[in-house]
Parts: C-alpha cells; sequence; structure tokens
C-alpha cells in the first residue's frame, strides 16, 4: 500500500478530447470497468455486473471519469482514515480526504460518492472547497454500496459552486431502479433550469435565501477558529444583504441529539447492510475453513477494520428484542422531531423585508480547522460525535451545502439556492484570505 | 390416567404464482438448471435496490380475502437478519410490524361438523435460495434460484388438536389458493411447506404446554407421522420425565419416523428486525381494496352446488370439476361457447383430464381455453370432426399451448389446417364406398345375406382409406345403402 | 454490556474481537448508555416515527419477468465455486 492512494483504480479508457469535466467515482459507486472495494479489504478488487445510475448518468453528459477514489471503509468514518488503502493526508500534514486532495492538488474537477455520514462534507470544509448533499431522493443511488439508506445520498464536491451544480445537473433525475428515487418532476427542481422555471412560478423553494439562522447550540461546541470563520461567514452575508437571526433554543436542543440518533439509525443499517459481506459468494474469503461459521467468522473479522466491528456491533445491539424501543424506535422518533424542528425554522421566518427569499440554517461542518492523524488514533470513535454537525442533514435526508468552511441546510429542493448561497460565502472566504 | 390435548398452529408457507420475483425482474421459476435465475440483487451483491412486485400485493390481499382477514390498509416491509449460505443477502425482507393482513379464519369439517380455524395473520415475503449437499466433495453447494421467489406465510392460532383437523385445514388453504390462483399450493413440489408448532397439554386445561415447532414439513403424511410422534414424545417427557422439553426449532426426519433437535446458538432467534427504508408503504385505497374483492373467485361449494341445481349436471360431474379451478373455467368457458353442459363436463373429466395425466400434468395445469374446447365439442357434434379426430385436436391444442403463438382463436380453422375435419366431398365418399366393396365382394355378400356384423371390417376398410376424416354416421348410411343397391 | 454478553453479540455478528478490541468496544458501549439517557428525556409519546425521509407510497414494479444475468459472471468472483453452483463447508 503506498502513502496517500488517492484513486485506487484508474479508468483505463483514457480521457477524450471532448469530454466536459473530470470526475472521480467515490469508491462506494460501482463500476464494471474498475474494481469497487469500498475501503475495505472485504471488497478489495470487486468487480460490479454493472454501473451505478450515476456513473452512466455522468458520461450521458459527457463528463469523463477519472477513476475510483479511496475513501473509508463503507464511507462512514471521519476523515477517510479507516480505509484498507490507507489515511490521506495534505500537504501541511493534516488528515484529509482522497477526494479533497485530488481537487486540491489534481486536475480532477469533481469527485461523485456516496455520503453516509458526512465524511467529505468535513474533508470540504477544511479544505475550502464546495460539497453538496442533494435532497434525498433527487439522485438515484442505484449502483452505490448500501450502508445506510433511510438517510444516505449521492454527494458530490468541487472545487467551486458552479462546477459542483453542473455535476448536479447531470446527475438529478428520476430512477425507476430505486424505489425512493422522487418523480421526474421533483428530481428536476434542484437543476439549474428546473430551479430557474420554478423560480420564475415563484415557488417557495427556488427563492434565493434572504435569511440565515445560526445553529448556535451546536456552533457554539466548535473550536474559536471555527467560530470565527463562521462570524466571518455570517458578516459576509449580511453584507449581501442577507438577514442573520438564530435557531429557537428548543430546536437547538433537538439538533444536538441528531447525532446519537442517527449514530443508532446509521449503525443498525450498516450492520444489516454489510451482513451481505460474509466472505461466501464474493470478496475476501478466509482461507482452510472447516464449517460454515468459522468461514464467515473468521473471513469478516479477518476483513473488516476495528471502527466498522464496533458499528456493526452498536447496530445489531440497538436492534435487539430488548433495545428496539428504547433505542431503534426512540431513534425514529427523534429523526421525525428533528425534522419538524428543521422544518418550522425554514418555514416560519417570513416578515416583510423577507418575503422575496427563503430561510436556511448555517453552522459549521466539523469543530476544528484541521485535524491529524493523532487525532483519530487517539479517539477512533471520534466521528460518532464530530458527525453532530453533519447529522441533523443526514437524519432528516434535507440538502445540506459546504461551502467557505460553514455549511448550510435548506428545505427540500433548495438545493440550486443553497449552492448559490455556497458561491457567495466561497467568494467571502478566499476575499478573506487576499485580504 | 390423565387424558391429554394436543395444541397445534401452522404457519404455512407458500409460493406465489407470479412472473418474476418479489423485489427483482428475475424469473419465478426455481426448478432451473442452478443460478440461472438470478442477478446480481438476488444473490447478494451490493448496488442494487428492491422495488416490490405489485402483483404480490395483488395476491397477498387476494389471500387474505379468501381467508376471511382484515387487509391491512397500510402494509410495510421489514428486514430480518441472519446467517444462512441459503440467504444471501444475510438478511430477509419479511413483514414484522404491518403485514398484509390479519385476524382471519378458514372452516374446516371435523366428525363433530364444522369448526373454525382462525388466522392470525399473513405477510408478504421473500424465500431461502436451495442447498445441495454433495457427497464426493463433502461440501455444500449453493442455489440462489429460489432466493426472493415471492411467498405468502398464513400463521394460524393454536387452534388445532390433531392430525386429521390440520389435514382437513391444510387441504382447505390449497383448495381456496388455488381457486383464487394465489399459488400452485403444492407440497411435493414445494411450493407449500408448513411449520408445525405443538403442545401438548392436560384436557381441559387453559394453559399451553412447552411448544416445538418442526420446520419445513413437504407431506400431509409427513406431517401426520411428525404429529404423532411429538404428541407422544410431550407426553412421555411429561409422564416419565423422559427429557426436559424445551421451546425449540426441531428437524423431522421421515425416514427415521423421528424428530430430532437442531443445533441452534444460544443468542439465535433474536433476528433484528426493522423497516426496510428503502420499501415505501403499500397503501390500499378503496379502488385497489374493491377490484381485488371484486376479482375473488366463486368457492368451490357455491360452485358445485350451482352446476347441479342451475346447469343440471349429476353430482359426480360437479365433483370431478369443482376439484380444478382451470377444469371450472374452462367448463364455464366452453358452455358459454355453446357447448352443451354435459358435454362439455364429460370433455373435461374423460379426454382433458386423460391428456393431462398422460404428459404428468396436475389438473390445475390444463391450458386448453373453455371457448377452445366449446369449438371443439360443437364441430365434433355437427359431424365436422370425428371423434377421434377431436381427441387429436385436443393433443393439438396442448401442443400449442406451450408455443409462443399459442392457441388460436378459431379452432375450426386450425382443424382444418391440420387436415383433421370430414371430408365434405360425396363423391370422394361414395367413390372410396364403391372400391372397398369392389375389393371385397365376399364380405359384402354376407352382409347381404345377413351377416350384420359383416359390416364392421367394410366400414373399417372406408375409415382407412379415408384417415378417419369423415362424419362417421354419414359413411355408415352410405355403406348400408351401396350394398343394398348391388 | 458485560463481556459475555458482548462474546453472544459478536457470535451473533459472525465477529470474533481480540481481547484489546473488545475492551474498546466495551468503553464504546459504555459511553452510549449516557447517549440514549438522553434519548430518553426526549418526550417521545406522540410522536410518529420516522423511516422515510421523503415519503412516497406505492413504489412497485408490475409483475415482468426480465433476461436473467450470466451465471458464469456471477459466479467469476466465488471464492469457491462448483457446477454453476457457490461451495461452502458441509452445512449439516
Amino acid at each position: 500500500m503506498s502513502e496517500n492512494t488517492l484513486f485506487i483504480a484508474e479508468n483505463p479508457n483514457g480521457k477524450p478530447a471532448d469530454a466536459s469535466l473530470v470526475v472521480g467515482l467515490g469508491d462506494l459507486v460501482l463500476t464494471p470497468d474498475m474494481p469497487t472495494s469500498a475501503g475495505s479489504k472485504m471488497l478489495a478488487g470487486f468487480k460490479s455486473l454493472f454501473p451505478a445510475r450515476v456513473a452512466e448518468r455522468l458520461q450521458a453528459a459527457g463528463h469523463h471519469i477519472a477513476g475510483k477514489v479511496n475513501i473509508g471503509e463503507f464511507g462512514f468514518d471521519f476523515l477517510g482514515e479507516t480505509s484498507w488503502f490507507g489515511p490521506v493526508t495534505n500537504g501541511s500534514g493534516s488528515l484529509t480526504t482522497a477526494a479533497a486532495q485530488l481537487l486540491a492538488a489534481t486536475s480532477v474537477d469533481a469527485v461523485v460518492g456516496l455520503d453516509v455520514n458526512g465524511t467529505e462534507a468535513r474533508a470540504a470544509a477544511l479544505a475550502g472547497q464546495v460539497h453538496v448533499k442533494p435532497t434525498y431522493g433527487c439522485v438515484s443511488r442505484f449502483g452505490t454500496v448500501a450502508i445506510a439508506c433511510s438517510g444516505e445520498t449521492v454527494d458530490i464536491t468541487a472545487r467551486s459552486a458552479e462546477t459542483a451544480q453542473r455535476i448536479l445537473d447531470a446527475l438529478a433525475g428520476h430512477d425507476d431502479a430505486d424505489g425512493t428515487s422522487l418523480p421526474e418532476s421533483e428530481c428536476a427542481r434542484v437543476t439549474s433550469d428546473g430551479f430557474d422555471q420554478a423560480a420564475t412560478a415563484g415557488e417557495v423553494f427556488a427563492a434565493p435565501v434572504a435569511h440565515v439562522k445560526v445553529a448556535r447550540g451546536l456552533a457554539d461546541t466548535a473550536d474559536d477558529d471555527t467560530k470565527r470563520l463562521l462570524d466571518a461567514a455570517l458578516d459576509a452575508l449580511r453584507a449581501e444583504g442577507v438577514a442573520v437571526s438564530d435557531t429557537a433554543p428548543a430546536t437547538d436542543e433537538l439538533l444536538k441529539v441528531a447525532s446519537t440518533a442517527w449514530n443508532i439509525l446509521m449503525c443498525a443499517e450498516l450492520c444489516n447492510n454489510v451482513n451481505r459481506f460474509e466472505g461466501m459468494k464474493y470478496g475476501y474469503q478466509a482461507e482452510k475453513c472447516q464449517s460454515i461459521d468459522e468461514l464467515y467468522t473468521r473471513s469478516r473479522t479477518e476483513a473488516f477494520g476495528a471502527l466498522t466491528k464496533t458499528a456493526i456491533l452498536y447496530g445489531s445491539e440497538v436492534l435487539a428484542a430488548d433495545n428496539y424501543d428504547r433505542c431503534y424506535d426512540k431513534a425514529l422518533r427523534i429523526r421525525r422531531l428533528v425534522s419538524d424542528a428543521i422544518a418550522n425554522e425554514l418555514a416560519g421566518s417570513a416578515t416583510s423585508g423577507e418575503a422575496a427569499g427563503q430561510t436556511a440554517i448555517i453552522l459549521p461542518a466539523c469543530a476544528k480547522r484541521s485535524y491529524s492523524c493523532d487525532d483519530v488514533e487517539a479517539n477512533p470513535y471520534l466521528v460518532f460525535d464530530e458527525n453532530r454537525f453533519t447529522a441533523p442533514a443526514a437524519i432528516s435526508g434535507l440538502p445540506a451545502v459546504v461551502a467557505g468552511g460553514v455549511q448550510v441546510i435548506g428545505a427540500p429542493f433548495s438545493d440550486v439556492a443553497l449552492l448559490r448561497l455556497g458561491d457567495v460565502l466561497a467568494s467571502a472566504v478566499s476575499a478573506g484570505k487576499e485580504a | 390416567m390423565t387424558a391429554y390435548e394436543t395444541v397445534i398452529g401452522l404457519e404455512v408457507h407458500v409460493e406465489l404464482a407470479t412472473k418474476s420475483k418479489i423485489f427483482c425482474s428475475c424469473e419465478n421459476g426455481s426448478d432451473a438448471e442452478p443460478n440461472t435465475h438470478v442477478c446480481p440483487a438476488c444473490c447478494g451483491m451490493p448496488g442494487m435496490l428492491p422495488v416490490a412486485n405489485r402483483q404480490v400485493v395483488n395476491l397477498g390481499m387476494t389471500a387474505g380475502m379468501m381467508l376471511n382477514c382484515d387487509i391491512n390498509r397500510t402494509t410495510t416491509f421489514d428486514k430480518k437478519s441472519y446467517y444462512y449460505p441459503d440467504l444471501p443477502a444475510s438478511y430477509q425482507t419479511t413483514q414484522w410490524f404491518a403485514p398484509v393482513a390479519v385476524n382471519g379464519c378458514v372452516t374446516i369439517d371435523t366428525p363433530n361438523g364444522p369448526k373454525d380455524i382462525r388466522i392470525k395473520q399473513i405477510h408478504m415475503e421473500e424465500d431461502a435460495g436451495k442447498l445441495v449437499h454433495d457427497n464426493l466433495t463433502f461440501t455444500t453447494l449453493v442455489d440462489f434460484n429460489r432466493t426472493s421467489v415471492p411467498l405468502i406465510e398464513i400463521v394460524s392460532q393454536p387452534d388445532l388438536r390433531n392430525a386429521d383437523e390440520v389435514e382437513a385445514y391444510l387441504e382447505r388453504l390449497r383448495t381456496l389458493l388455488r381457486f383464487a390462483k394465489v399459488s400452485s399450493a403444492r407440497m411435493e413440489k414445494g411450493t407449500m411447506r408448513a411449520d408445525v408448532n405443538l403442545s401438548v397439554r392436560p384436557a381441559g386445561s387453559d394453559e399451553l404446554g412447552v411448544r416445538t415447532e418442526m420446520k419445513n414439513m413437504a407431506s400431509i403424511a409427513a406431517i401426520r407421522r411428525a404429529i404423532e410422534y411429538e404428541t407422544a414424545r410431550h407426553i412421555d417427557a411429561i409422564e416419565n420425565g423422559t427429557e426436559e422439553l424445551v421451546q425449540e426449532t426441531r428437524g423431522w426426519n421421515d425416514d427415521a419416523g423421528q424428530s430430532f433437535s437442531m443445533r441452534t446458538k444460544e443468542t439465535a432467534g433474536d433476528y433484528r428486525y426493522f423497516p426496510d427504508p428503502n420499501i415505501m408503504p403499500v397503501v390500499i385505497d378503496d379502488e385497489w381494496y374493491d377490484r381485488i374483492r371484486a376479482s375473488l373467485p366463486e368457492l368451490p361449494e357455491a360452485k358445485r352446488e350451482r352446476y347441479m341445481t342451475e346447469v343440471g349436471l349429476s353430482d359426480y360431474d360437479a365433483d370431478m370439476l369443482v376439484q380444478s379451478r382451470a377444469f371450472c373455467d374452462c367448463f364455464e368457458g366452453a358452455v358459454e361457447a355453446g357447448a352443451a353442459p354435459k358435454d362439455a363436463a364429460n370433455w373435461i373429466i374423460t379426454n382433458c383430464a386423460g391428456v393431462l395425466n398422460k404428459r404428468g400434468m396436475t389438473s390445475d395445469e390444463l391450458p386448453v381455453p373453455g371457448n377452445a374446447l366449446g369449438q371443439l365439442i360443437a364441430l365434433v357434434n355437427d359431424g365436422k370432426l370425428s371423434s377421434a379426430n377431436g381427441k387429436r385436436l385436443l393433443e393439438t391444442l396442448f401442443d400449442l399451448s406451450e408455443t409462443e403463438e399459442g392457441i388460436p382463436d378459431d379452432v375450426a380453422a386450425l382443424a382444418d389446417a391440420e387436415g383433421l375435419l370430414n371430408s365434405s366431398d360425396t363423391g370422394a365418399l361414395e367413390a372410396v364406398v364403391a372400391a372397398v366393396i369392389a375389393a371385397d365382394p365376399e364380405t359384402a355378400q354376407a352382409y347381404r345375406d345377413g351377416r350384420e356384423k359383416a359390416l364392421n371390417p367394410l366400414f373399417g376398410a372406408c375409415m382407412k382409406e379415408l384417415k378417419g376424416k369423415c362424419d362417421t354416421q354419414v359413411l355408415r348410411e352410405l355403406l348400408i345403402s351401396e350394398l343394398m343397391k348391388s | 454490556m458485560d463481556r459475555d454478553t458482548l462474546l453472544k453479540l459478536e457470535q451473533l455478528n459472525q465477529l470474533s474481537l481480540t481481547p484489546q478490541e473488545q475492551d474498546e468496544t466495551l468503553a464504546f458501549f459504555a459511553a452510549r448508555e449516557a447517549d440514549w439517557e438522553a434519548l430518553a428525556e426526549i418526550d417521545t409519546e406522540n410522536v410518529e416515527r420516522m423511516v422515510y425521509v421523503r415519503p412516497m407510497v406505492n413504489v412497485l414494479r408490475e409483475d415482468v419477468a426480465a433476461q436473467p444475468f450470466s451465471r458464469d459472471k456471477l459466479l467469476a468472483q466465488a471464492p469457491e465455486s462448483m457446477d454453476g453452483y457457490w461451495q461452502v463447508p458441509q452445512v449439516l
């Protein structure tokens, strides 16, 4: 294993001369011509018999798939540190993801992956890139390795909001092969064209963001550098005429438990979904097994990393008959409360001066401005706490955009409005750096 | 001596008669070559997402209504986790929280009169694959053709008391499900399988004894033997303390006539059920509910009664027909096409059944539509088709049913194209009769001399010459008149 | 969660942790108790469960059979196969 593996496989077919954008695919996205390892020894070298829908759509739109991008095992860790192919650090030695590093150091324009637990959102926030987790159901998950289906979405990381939008335009659309895929008319709302038509028609989700509410309860748990970055972003937005206020304390309390509830839901689904990786049908098989139980147990024990094992065990425990009501069922109800609280915050702001715009929630994407490999070695379970900033969007299926180091969450189908706001945030930060 | 009562509940798994599997588009047909009806989804590869088959819901509702259940107007799918080589995703998608049908009831006949067996619930789920044990390599081979074939599981309350009642219950289920075309419900083919939950208690007690479950019983005879064996084992344990009864899953070895404890891990039995977020709830509105309700078949008892009182069939004929939904459909279609009920019944019970038997098919597999049989009967009755060629035509219809084109609408045209119709050319008929008489003057003279049996070889010779293609009544009359002329 | 319970949980999930992994996992589980207590304090008595974040109903497909996949391709990545079957140690 080489240090800083960015691609685990590169496209054997070279880039066509007329290719539009150059895109990497996160390693939970299946491709028939390149292996899909899901960051795991269990699937190292696995080749799908069919491509993910998003891979097809990228190619249909004239974009070039450059290769398969290294990720943490099953894509739910903090910053890709659990990858079988090794973690990735940036030029200054800080922990980053292969996707963020590809955008920082190569000509790759964008990385399309599966956002299970906010990994690339954190990486983009740390690297000053743009990340979008679209409204759940607008981009088909067909052909992605299922981990936490109730909340995960295809995601996009790019250097600019404009590029992210071009990719989203290519990806969004209904798919009969994904039972959670929204009707075409709704998917189209997150594309530039569909959004602009809706704006002309006066649809609220297509109005520009005119009001941001700071999720103060969560923001205050970040370090001072992060809070200063958030304050700078708020100043930039105010300068653009965006109103700024705080979310209600009751909302803050719910946002703070979103992570706990999401960890329960995510681990339970992960446990169930990776059950299928048992060494029998494909992938890693332990040698010289005498019984089927030995084959299962040794294959999984030898192939899965420590964080995955813990997540599997935790996910199994929260579903145990004795725990189901107080854990899993409880988490499903908390998901409702969190989603309702966010919806109330997003809906209840229309004062006269802001009537023309919609509301978004703004918060950091992680607690610090940089992390080292030591941080995750000292606390391998860091992600289960630090995902508190990304859990609200994951658990509610709402769109979220990271730009300029901060995160905005909006109403369903506000993706384009958020990306346009993200453009402002990104410019403000880069202007601030230059100043 | 204490009298004991056996308390039995059944969980009956029934494979649904759909074209495709429940969550992927693979063909539903597990008899094929191993692993030829499989795709990445049903062999547990990553990436595919489940999309439920509408017809599975239709058949689940149909079964629920046939068994007098309440239909849950919102029904959902859940995941059940366990490891076994025949379960490629290591979870089964089933219904745990909101099954399609609940609170039903099936009435069976017992020596003490009719008895209601309550149905707790019916849920829809996917079947598992098949394991083949290879004794040369001492390995197990895995076939996923049956994986994700749609099933319903019919869970009864513990209302059954002996093997006779269990048999009556299973036969009643089989009849109702076949009549509603929910399933072929054939235990010998594995499209119907039963888990037997059994406990024993002193007669008159309200408390249930320790329950054991015998899984995947594949014939009614085996179930009878297992119930007898297991009842005796329980009583022996209670009376003589031969062993401590524990709640467990047991296998049944029909060759040895014994049940045996299946090694289960201490931790097994907690399946970690939770709702599948990839499969949206199924909401059954009034329109859908009413449509399924309207599609339910007339029950066999009602048909039998109607065939006798309104249609005028004998009780024998009516009994024979109502054994099979396909027989009833064919019969009613033939009558609607103009056939006399008695003729239609005879053709089905005698000729169709004969062909089915010869081809190793069951009565439910009768492939001939009533309209086609009605046309065939009319051709015979009108003298356009000999009875023997009618049977040949019936075979042709069976053959064609297995082709892509299927059975044509116009059976007369088919008979004509096949060259089976009687010749309508009386000149040709007369020429044949004349030639036959000329070729055998001695027999002809014997007939004229009063030996009536002498007609038979002459008639046979004519039929041979005509290759059977004539109205036998017309031939007979012509032959006699020609003989008497000369 | 004690070591015996954890061992059963491992078995149920076909895993076998090292003593060190067990220690770490037990510590993780112990920390989750506080999480669960925090959730318990939130009143969810009359709150509807949210399984689906963008609810739809009756997402069903028609009962049409598709062409099968190639068995050879499906089996090509099997660690062990024989005569068109996946092959595993004998299951009794």
